[in-house]
């Protein structure tokens, strides 16, 4: 029988094995005639998918986070949308995570240096590994032993700490763009040992001084949701005003930026404090005015008045100018002053920060809603809510000790000093002297290259933990961090990493006597239990159960522990006085010599250098620059011109503390004279070794090592003048072109912009939606 | 199985006025996509892929200076400029208002890219390759684009998919924000965004999705080079900017 077409689809209509078209009746004609018989890519939908929540260990903030795991696999990072600090959304850094994950160079297991350091490290079992180490710190004397941790907060600061306690062990905390200066300017002005809350979301005014608050400034992602709301919430717009000597991303968006020459933050804050009492009288807190100024009002800081002391400032400002702007910040009604980055980089940062908080006082935002907000004290008492890190006084006093043999055993986890402080502190040559140093790193990096003895660790995603978000959202927060995925092993037979927790208790089981009692937990899920039965026993909060399974079962589903009654306290006590005496900044080199000043800033990728192995963290556009994989110097166009620089150009960034190459020139329009701003990040030695791209081998990036350079191991060891605090803003530079000229990759060019002769359309502000 | 559909129009409204630059939705979207990672190369020859992006404007000079960042991601045109050109159906319109790229029909004319007036699709050069063990993340529900396939924004169709077969099996609606109520549905850069600046929904669906059905209609808006006529489902509402002299329109 011969088959006509007709009759072919009659019977295939019947017998059911028709595609899509046939089934679905209801797909409309005109989409039929395009779409069958192929399946669309939009039809395709694959397995099941599972979520769970965890923590992000990418920034240090303690967001919840969510991750997509489908048959096994972490595939996609999200926020967790019940977090108070996330609340679902997510940054930049927070995605790359899956990278760490499934990094191809995280170390496949223990290693060890069989001679001295110039021998290579070899692969050993984990429990040859754990044994080396409980006898390296059996035979060492306690006293001689250093333990070297980031800024380690929850259980699995309790374990390093009390491990670190009961063995007799100096624990030093390393936070790179350390925050010393500000916990110490919160506790002077406000009496209080935290960090507290920037209200933003419900501001009508914003002072900002230095503080990158939407890139990588404390806990940009909460700090990024409350600016959307701060712009266009139910609010009338707030209004940003950035005081900063670069032009970073904060300033970026603030309404006005206003060029400030380096370290006079403070001086220009008290200015503003004079004109305030001066002429604004009745906008002001009287009572806080006169606590401030010891009932003497402005002629307290006759010293500070704009007419005095405009003309320091920098380009731009004269006695009229701040006028204003104290006239700006004591007419709305909810003003708010911040300070950071930049401003308590310098020899007076105390001073500065001291002074721009203080102003808070005088127009009587306090502990009040879209002013600061005081973070109340941790839920658990004997679980860690805040790690400090160590002063710069403090790693000298290491350094010393190391140099003249006294550290005998060096443990380092969570950080890496050999790439992040001063070069000329001499870390890393004082390691020499260390006879045994052991690293936990999940890679090889600066310091895990010089270590004897290496126990990776487990990349947080595979961990068991918790953290207590510092600066928290103004409430109680624990936020709890479960394996998402089985420890990832990129060989079946490598003996595979292993949590750091874990490691500290198995050794201390082993050490036995008092480490052994202070750590009994089996491992680190254990220990993490018991601060969910000591949350369990509050009896409060957004997870409450009879049963502590079920309590467990749902903490491990909400990603954590909030009790939103659980305020900080709001009337913080007597203000302090202001301090009349300015203090100015000093810096490292002579003007003649060294004519500009150098502003390293955290990269808004790379932060401290710990996302430079991460392909999408090096791929990703500087905000303003555009630039990708590369360390540039911000330079203002006029001093180009004088130089002769052009982009691309390589200079020679010199220091009275060293020099670096492979910084490359970058003209900047918003950069100001005299002042060379160089990203954070780059600029490793070891720290990633991998080939990433497309087509021909020559078009490939190597990912991590050996691009760019390190800002940090220019800076001068200068300290700040009252807390011994690294002034990472107090050193001065000359550039010089080394005659190469290498692209400066980046986003820039790769499209035509949208609006190519740069005017993009802006609107007015209409009457009912601004401020008062 | 085909669920019935409802009548849908998808839609995209960026608030220029929340928007810090900060890449977050350029990262989310790479990682949900399975976009090849971008070398140095790459962006020297032009060739980086970012199916979102921020461009970046100067205005003024020092000290009074200005950046704006603008996120363009495609336009999903009601008009769309690269449709009619594409000789094998590769790219067609649906109709819920997306502007569809079909990878297994493209034969890589490029000539879609070339009638782009907004530079969002980007053809693959070469074959996509990863390190091993970076494959592990790779999104199953997206395909791996093969060596001389063009691709773009797609407003995160398989998201949309997956929203409405689980719509379909638990009986509750999609939504814009996922409640017990209702089944959440964000494309990856609407979902990473952390200032609220991306807003998704379905223009056809107010009760779902409120936010966009308030702000489309915003009096700030625009669309980006509307005078093309292309339609573009991606509505933009303008930064404000307290010393704008005059209100300055699209071009």
């Amino acid at each position: 029988m011969r088959t006509t077409r007709r009759q072919f689809l009659k019977w295939s209509g019947m017998a059911a094995v028709g595609t899509v078209a046939f089934i679905g009746c209801d797909i409309r004609g005109e989409e039929l005639l395009v779409e069958s018989p192929s399946t669309m890519p939009e039809d395709l939908v694959s397995g099941l998918e599972a979520w769970y929540a965890t923590l992000c260990a990418q920034c240090g903030a303690g967001e919840g986070v969510i991750v997509r795991v489908i048959g096994g696999r972490a595939i996609k990072i999200e926020g967790n949308p019940y977090h108070p600090v996330s609340g679902g959304k997510s940054f930049a850094r927070c995605q790359a995570g899956l990278q760490a994950l499934y990094n191809p160079d995280r170390l496949r297991g223990p290693l060890r240096r069989v001679g001295d350091r110039r021998s290579e490290l070899t692969g050993i079992s984990w429990e040859e590994a754990l044994a080396d180490l409980t006898k390296r710190l059996a035979d060492a004397s306690p006293g001689s032993v250093v333990l070297v941790t980031g800024p380690q907060r929850g259980t699995l600061g309790k374990v390093v700490q009390g491990f670190g306690s009961t063995y007799g062990a100096q624990h030093l905390v390393h936070e790179p763009m350390e925050q010393t200066v500000l916990r110490a300017a919160i506790k002077q002005v406000f009496g209080l040992d935290q960090l507290p809350v920037f209200d933003l979301a419900r501001a009508d005014y914003v002072l900002n001084f230095g503080a990158d608050f939407l890139s990588t400034w404390l806990s940009p992602v909460f700090y990024n949701r409350a600016y959307g709301e701060f712009r266009q919430g139910d609010r009338p717009r707030g209004t940003l005003v950035q005081v900063e000597p670069r032009f970073s991303l904060t300033a970026a968006n603030a309404d006005r930026w206003l060029y400030i020459d380096p370290g006079k933050e403070g001086v220009l804050a008290l200015s503003l404090a004079y004109v305030l009492l001066a002429d604004h009288q009745g906008q002001i807190n009287r009572r806080a005015a006169e606590d401030m100024t010891g009932g003497q009002g402005a002629s307290y800081l006759e010293a500070f008045a704009p007419e005095k002391v405009a003309q320091e400032l920098g380009v731009g400002w004269d006695a009229g100018k701040v006028r204003a702007l104290a006239e700006e910040f004591a007419g709305h009604r909810r003003s708010l002053a911040i300070g950071g980055g930049p401003a308590g980089s310098h020899t007076n940062g105390l001073f500065n920060l001291k002074a721009i908080y203080s102003l808070n006082y005088l127009v009587g935002n306090v502990g009040r809603e879209g002013g600061i907000l005081f973070n109340p004290a941790p839920p658990l008492k004997d679980v860690p809510a805040s790690a400090p890190g160590a002063t710069l006084a403090d790693w000298q006093r290491l350094v010393d000790r190391m140099r003249a043999g006294q550290v005998r055993l060096l443990l380092v986890h969570g950080s890496n000093p050999a790439y992040g402080l001063p070069a000329q502190l001499g870390f890393a040559a004082a390691l020499e002297q260390v006879p045994q140093v052991v690293s936990c790193s999940s890679f090889m990096d600066e310091t895990a290259a010089l270590a004897d003895l290496v126990l990776p660790d487990h990349v947080y995603l595979e961990a068991w933990g918790d953290d207590i978000p510092e600066p928290g959202p103004g409430y109680q927060t624990v936020t709890l961090q479960q394996p998402v995925v089985h420890p990832f092993k990129p060989g079946r037979d490598d003996p595979g990493t292993r949590a750091f927790g874990d490691v500290l208790l198995d050794v201390a089981k082993r050490l036995g006597g008092k480490a052994a009692e202070a750590l009994p937990w089996k491992d680190m899920r254990e220990a993490v239990r018991d601060t969910a039965r000591q949350l369990h026993a509050l009896g409060r909060g957004s997870v409450s159960a009879g049963d502590f399974e079920v309590f467990w079962n749902t903490l491990l589903q909400w990603g954590g522990w909030w009790d939103e009654k659980a305020v900080g306290p709001s009337v913080p006590g007597v203000p302090p006085r202001f301090d009349r005496d300015a203090v100015r900044p000093e810096f490292e080199g002579r003007p003649e010599e060294f004519p500009f000043y150098l502003v390293p800033f955290a990269s808004h990728s790379l932060a401290d250098g710990s996302g430079a192995n991460l392909p999408w963290l090096q791929a990703t556009p500087d905000p303003l620059t555009t630039a990708v994989w590369h360390t540039w110097a911000e330079v203002h166009p006029e001093d180009a011109r004088r130089l002769g620089l052009k982009e691309g150009d390589e200079l020679v960034v010199e220091t009275p503390a060293g020099s670096v190459r492979r910084v490359l020139a970058r003209p900047h329009p918003a950069a100001a004279p005299g002042v060379i701003a160089i990203p954070t990040g780059q600029g490793h030695t070891v720290y990633g070794d991998f080939p990433v791209g497309l087509g021909l081998k020559r078009y490939f990036s190597v990912v991590g090592r050996d691009r760019g350079a390190n800002v940090f191991s220019i800076l001068a060891p200068k300290r700040e003048r009252e807390t011994g605090a690294l002034a990472w803003g107090a050193t001065r530079v000359r550039i010089a072109k080394t005659g190469e000229w290498i692209r400066l990759s980046k986003f820039e060019g790769v499209v035509t912009p949208m609006f190519p002769k740069e005017v993009i359309p802006l609107a007015r502000l209409s009457g009912e939606k601004r401020g008062s | 199985m085909v669920t019935p559909r409802r009548d849908r129009k998808w839609q995209f409204v960026v608030d220029m006025d929340r928007c810090s630059g900060c890449q977050a939705c350029v990262v989310a979207c790479q990682a949900e996509n399975n976009i090849p990672i971008n070398s140095e190369a790459q962006f020297n020859q032009h060739r980086a892929v970012e199916w979102i992006r921020i461009e970046r404007y100067w205005e003024g000079e020092f000290p009074n200076v200005k950046a704006r960042f603008l996120p363009v991601l495609c336009q999903q045109c009601g008009n769309a400029p690269c449709e009619p050109v594409c000789p094998v159906y590769a790219t067609y319109h649906n109709n819920e208002g997306l502007n569809v790229q079909v990878y297994n029909r493209c034969v890589g004319t490029r000539y879609c890219q070339n009638n782009c007036p907004y530079h969002i699709r980007f053809f693959n050069f070469w074959e996509p390759v990863w390190p091993e063990s970076l494959r592990n993340q790779l999104n199953p529900d997206v395909t791996v684009r093969s060596r001389g396939i063009m691709e773009k924004c797609t407003f995160c169709v398989q998201r949309i998919r997956r929203a409405e077969l689980d719509a379909a099996r638990t009986g509750k609606p999609v939504g814009e924000r996922g409640s017990e109520q209702e089944v959440g549905l964000q494309p990856a850069c609407v979902q990473a965004c952390p200032t609220g600046t991306l807003v998704f929904g379905d223009l056809n669906d107010p009760e779902h999705f409120p936010t966009l059905a308030k702000l489309v209609k915003h009096e700030r808006r625009f669309r980006l080079l509307e005078s093309l006529g292309t339609e573009p489902n991606v509505v933009y509402l303008k930064k404000v900017d307290l010393e704008a002299k005059e209100e300055v329109h699209g071009a």
